[in-house]
């Protein structure tokens, strides 16, 4: 099965690529398009609805303003994926015919330099650095907000910004951050690197690969409107029934969420049928990479879980825009049901954020101990019984909802079992550690990091899981500490463990390491800092979600807000180190870190279909240690 | 599976016991035994002086009942947290720094009892977690059922922003939450627009508000004492203002109150 971008010789005649409409397309036709688009369909839109309504120069209803704001924003997406050349394939298609080589080398962006990141390219390696830009700007902007809101929390007294844009803060912030998550590890390194690390030319489908990217690209912008349409108020969660009371900005929310389960259902059939289908010969399924394992199982739970999230939004916004009532108690519907919707995506999501940064930390744990991977077995068990696990779960987020409280026993059992997959995850973490003298660089140090943050996690949401105490804490900050010491503790530390590690082979050069040591400092213990003040603010009795609050929990607000500041200076560091060291730091050797796994057995700038030959697989890449 | 550690065995087979004495005659084992009982020791110093320290008073047998859950299974995981700890802190110590990477350690692929032990392990302290929470939930709707006969009901209403207690046997309706000491009380919470989680803070539990349906929830005040009642769901514009006190007082407090309420007692 050899990919589309091997170019064949072909006998018959081919147009000039260098005339052919790919090559003139790129991300600004895109964005011309889709405005230009985008504009026509909001015109004609207001002018059938003012019809429609009463005519003249009445304004519109909300329900008329959702139904304007919606299809603007849809057709913006659809129109940017035009005029970027998305649909040049299909479109060939439909008429009997097929792209040339010629174009399909072309859309690979052989020899096109800098441009090629810019343009509708179906390299895995170029779409691996779009969304490792993508996500640190997404992780910027939520970054920005989360230190304005904890600027806002610094004091009692809500001095800095006003009730709804502190809502719109937290809300926007949620959504940025879980967007930015689910994508960290595997959108970066699940297409940079995965496939060469399992021995492939490419992803088994490049042009969907070009897609998945584009397509989050256009949501991007989406939920950026949000904030000049009057914010969003209902925090990420987005429950009905206010999500159907909310203002202009909810659409923006809506249509950001239907644009990024589309990337996501792509991305994730891509990288599982790639990996399923495209690994080299003698990569058995127990020879292949955890890191790779990882992704798979992570993309692989996605596939099922965020279809839910899609409907449950489409649900939203029928009532926002035709008033169907589906989430709307005094119409027959209920909040219950979008409650359920949402979590039934929600929790199966946490662990797609949380396996591929765990993965990404055991792929680099023998590398640096120079010891075997301890116990693989047990590494894919545990994702594999977190995975399966993950979908009985979602209703412990609704002990308290009032629904079916006699379901609450059955939800605290499937959670705490997770405690089981979960343990074997550090056993093996630790195992490996065992008796080996860890080699102390920047990835290495994301593992100890990783240990102590996720225990604390692990060890919080074993209550949390526990129905009496759950009442007490549920919905306080307590919560909020808990979800970011797994999230960002250990989810986050595992993606930057991972750029730590495969920075040089993605830039050609390595991460700056004294800047990266500052800043994993600064980071760490601003984060530990950070959430232990909330943990106290939780525990005190401190509702999250909230612009304001009593005397009482001054001090845990005021500890938050100082390790927030520590947090931000040590990711501005980060970033200034992954963008300066990509142009000025050290060249890197082929293999910096004497791994073993096939990534680094290809030079640097990675050829276009990354082997000459493919390479023949006798065994699994953790063959460290003495007396084997 | 080959047991790694035995490489440097003797012609003659050791018995269990010198094995044992072997292995923690080793001097990262020493160290790791001292990690362990220090972490093991924070996370219980940890579980039993934080959680105290920040609750607020203690009001009812559900809100003992949560914080005995902080605490307990903070100290029921300290080993495990100690365990984890040490030997990622021992192997922290040993770090090997330098532009090259270190030699190779030894080639321990796995090590079956050990991984039967941890699995065990785990699923043992899941069950514990497990019982103790479906025994709490149990005891709690128990004592819902039998003391309901004896109980008071409050109707409580959320609407953006703002909390409606409504007392029906005593025919009054207010914005602050008084309740007898002793006496179980019932909280029939419905909403009259978006979702709010109905929280009396002191007394532990909760409870969603939603429209078109009554939710819930009882427990009995067991301390006379100031109580605060917040809104635990994003509610909205002005969702942190969403709160209002409230006292659990005596009986005889109570019916003053309710008197003064223009109400009746019963």
């Amino acid at each position: 099965m050899s990919t589309s971008t091997k170019s064949k010789d072909v006998a018959r005649p081919v147009p000039n690529p260098k005339r052919s409409l790919i090559t003139r397309l790129h991300m600004g036709t895109g964005v011309v398009v889709g405005v230009i688009l985008a504009a026509i369909v909001y015109y004609l839109l207001k002018k059938s609805l003012l019809t429609y309504t009463d005519g003249a120069a009445d304004p519109l209803s909300p329900h008329d303003n959702n139904i304007l704001l919606l299809g603007t924003m849809f057709t913006w997406s659809i129109g940017f994926m035009i005029g970027i050349g998305a649909l040049i394939g299909p479109w060939r298609w439909l008429v009997g015919k097929d792209l040339t080589d010629e174009e399909i080398l072309y859309m690979a962006g052989d020899g096109q330099g800098v441009k090629r990141y810019f343009k509708y390219c179906t390299d895995h390696k170029v779409v691996g650095i779009q969304y490792l830009v993508g996500v640190m700007t997404l992780l910027g902007v939520g970054g920005t907000m989360a230190m304005m809101i904890r600027t806002s929390l610094a004091r009692p007294g809500a001095h800095f910004v006003t009730p709804t844009v502190y809502n719109s803060l937290v809300g926007l912030h949620g959504i940025t951050m879980i967007i930015a998550m689910i994508i960290v590890a595997t959108g970066p390194f699940g297409n940079y690197i995965m496939p060469i690390m399992i021995g492939a030319y490419d992803m088994a489908f490049p042009r969907l690969n070009a897609l998945s990217w584009w397509v989050l690209f256009t949501a991007i912008p989406v939920l950026c409107s949000a904030w000049f349409l009057g914010g969003i108020p209902t925090g990420w969660t987005a429950y009905a029934p206010l999500s159907i009371q909310a203002g202009p900005g909810m659409n923006a929310f809506i249509a950001t969420i239907i644009i990024f389960a589309v990337s996501t259902a792509v991305a994730g059939m891509n990288i599982t049928t790639t990996v399923v289908a495209m690994r080299t010969k003698g990569m058995k399924w127990n020879r292949v990479p955890i890191f790779v394992i990882g992704s798979t199982i992570s993309v692989a739970l996605a596939i099922p879980a965020f279809p839910t999230f899609m409907v449950s939004m489409i649900m939203t916004g029928l009532d926002r825009t035709y008033n169907t009532g589906f989430f709307d108690a005094n119409m027959g519907g209920s909040g219950w049901l979008y409650a359920n919707l949402f979590w039934i995506m929600g929790h199966p999501e946490v662990y797609v954020i949380l396996i591929p940064g765990v993965a990404a930390l055991m792929e680099i744990a023998p590398v640096f101990v120079r010891k075997p991977l301890f116990s693989y077995n047990a590494a894919i068990m545990g994702f594999a019984g977190i995975a399966g696990l993950s979908i009985l779960v979602w209703a412990h987020h609704m002990y308290i909802a009032g629904w079916a409280p006699s379901l609450n026993g059955a939800f605290m059992v499937t959670t705490e079992m997770i405690s089981i997959p979960t343990g074997l995850l550090f056993l093996v973490l630790i195992g490996t550690l065992w008796r080996g003298k860890p080699w102390m660089k920047l990835p290495m140090l994301s593992i100890f990091a990783f240990i102590w943050d996720f225990l604390i996690g692990g060890i919080t949401g074993i209550y949390l899981s526990d129905v009496p105490a759950d009442g007490y804490l549920h919905g306080s900050m307590f919560v909020t500490a808990h979800f970011h010491f797994t999230l960002m503790g250990a989810a986050l530390t595992g993606a930057i463990g991972g750029l730590a590690y495969w920075y040089p082979k993605m830039t050609g050069r390595m991460l700056n390491e004294r800047a990266g040591y500052i800043s994993f400092w600064f980071v760490q213990i601003g984060f530990n800092v950070l959430f232990f003040g909330m943990f106290m603010a939780g525990a005190e009795g401190q509702p999250r979600r909230v612009l304001d609050y009593a005397a009482l929990y001054k001090n845990s607000n005021l500890i938050s807000t100082i390790g927030a500041y520590s947090v931000g200076i040590g990711m501005i560091i980060l970033l200034w180190a992954v963008i300066h060291s990509a142009r000025h730091g050290k060249v890197a050797p082929m293999n910096p870190w004497g791994a073993k796994t096939l990534e680094w057995t290809v030079p640097y700038p990675v050829p276009l279909t990354n082997f000459d030959e493919l390479p023949i697989i006798t065994s699994d890449p953790y063959g460290y240690g003495k007396g084997k | 599976m080959a047991n790694s550690s035995d490489h440097n065995a003797e012609v003659l087979t050791p018995t269990p016991g010198e094995r044992l004495t072997h292995f923690f005659a080793r001097r990262d084992v020493k160290r790791t035994t001292v990690l362990f009982f220090l972490w093991t020791a924070l996370f219980v110093v940890l579980g039993l002086v934080f959680y105290p320290k920040w609750m607020p008073e203690i009001m009812s047998k559900e809100m003992k009942s949560a914080e005995s859950i902080m605490i307990w299974f903070t100290v029921i995981s300290a080993p495990i947290a100690g365990l984890v700890l040490a030997i990622a802190t021992n192997s922290f110590m040993d770090m090997h720094r330098g532009d090259n990477p270190p030699e190779d350690g030894p080639a321990i692929r796995t090590h079956g009892p050990i991984v039967a032990v941890w699995t065990v392990g785990s699923l043992v302290f899941a069950l514990v977690a497990i019982a103790w929470g479906l025994i709490e939930v149990n005891s709690q709707a128990v004592a819902a059922a039998s003391d309901a006969k004896s109980a008071i009901t409050v109707e409580v209403t959320g609407s953006q922003w703002l909390w409606t207690f409504n007392y029906p046997a005593q025919g009054i309706e207010t914005h602050e939450l008084n309740l007898p000491v002793g006496v179980p009380v019932i909280f029939d919470v419905k909403s009259a627009d978006v979702n709010h989680s109905f929280w009396p803070v002191q007394l532990g539990v909760k409870v969603d508000a939603n429209a078109q349906v009554t939710t819930v929830i009882h427990t009995t005040p067991t301390k006379v004492g100031v109580i605060e009642v917040k809104c635990a769901e994003l509610c909205g514009l002005y969702h942190a203002y969403m709160e209002t006190n409230g006292a659990v007082m005596s009986p005889s407090d109570f019916n003053a109150w309710v008197l003064a309420q223009g109400g009746h007692t019963a």
